[in-house]
């Protein structure tokens, strides 16, 4: 059984090590995932934005509501954190005020 | 983990070197957030990881009264007061949520003599906001847990 799960392994490593040669190069300008949105944000950003930091005008401008559901769930974690770990100073008999 | 330790070396290497050093490269990456590398995230958890050095060299009952709990909360709620602050100022100016075209830089360029566009003083804006809540929360989380587990 060990054996064959070991073979099985092998076998997709070499599967994908075999696809992955046909993968475009890494920043090739041609490869179709660079073809449709990047060449817009890239001139937006010189043009309109003219920061040197492309990542930060995408994160920060482009997707900035992205950016801003990212802080909410950081702060949603924070205050769910402290509403299950808060140790309350309440009394029980006097928990009636909500 | 919540007791003091009282080592000389590990206190001068923690309060006089390693964090000084973390806050100010902390800073430093916030304010490069657009030059560099670096942004609002990457600034709040590093200088949540210096604060969390102080709790852990110095122990946490000692840090944990230079920052109180309220304050943690405070700061984070702020933090995204300032995200909302940087949408809702070009919504009040005229534009879309979170467009930042119409904010008005030439007081901020005549006073700090650079030349930003709207755009990237939208950025730098929300960046703050994201600094203060990502520090404070990653801060109040970990308080929470240590508190929580001293009992």
């Amino acid at each position: 059984m060990k054996l064959l799960m070991l073979a099985f392994l092998a076998g997709l490593i070499a599967l994908l090590v075999w696809a992955s040669a046909d993968l475009p190069d890494r920043a090739d300008p041609h490869a179709p995932a660079n073809q449709h949105l990047s060449p817009e944000l890239t001139e937006m950003t010189e043009s309109e934005v003219v920061i040197p930091n492309l990542v930060s005008a995408i994160l920060a401008d482009f997707r900035s509501y992205d950016t801003l559901g990212e802080t909410f769930v950081i702060f949603t974690a924070g205050l769910a954190v402290l509403l299950v770990l808060q140790r309350s100073r309440r009394v029980p008999e006097e928990d009636g005020d909500e | 983990m919540n007791d003091r330790y009282d080592s000389v070396i590990l206190h001068f290497v923690a309060r006089v070197v390693m964090i000084p050093l973390i806050v100010v490269f902390g800073i430093y990456v916030l304010l490069h957030g657009e030059l560099s590398p670096g942004g609002g995230f990457q600034a709040g958890a590093i200088v949540a990881a210096a604060l969390l050095l102080v709790r852990l060299a110095l122990g946490n009952r000692q840090a944990a009264l230079r920052i109180p709990q309220g304050l943690l909360i405070w700061l984070a709620c702020i933090g995204l007061g300032i995200y909302m602050f940087g949408g809702i100022l070009p919504l009040i100016l005229g534009a879309n949520f979170l467009d930042y075209a119409p904010i008005p830089v030439e007081w901020y360029n005549q006073f700090a003599g650079e030349h930003r566009t709207p755009r990237s003083m939208g950025i730098f804006i929300i960046e703050f906001g994201v600094f203060f809540g990502v520090a404070a929360v990653l801060v109040l989380i970990y308080d929470l847990i240590a508190g929580s587990s001293r009992q």
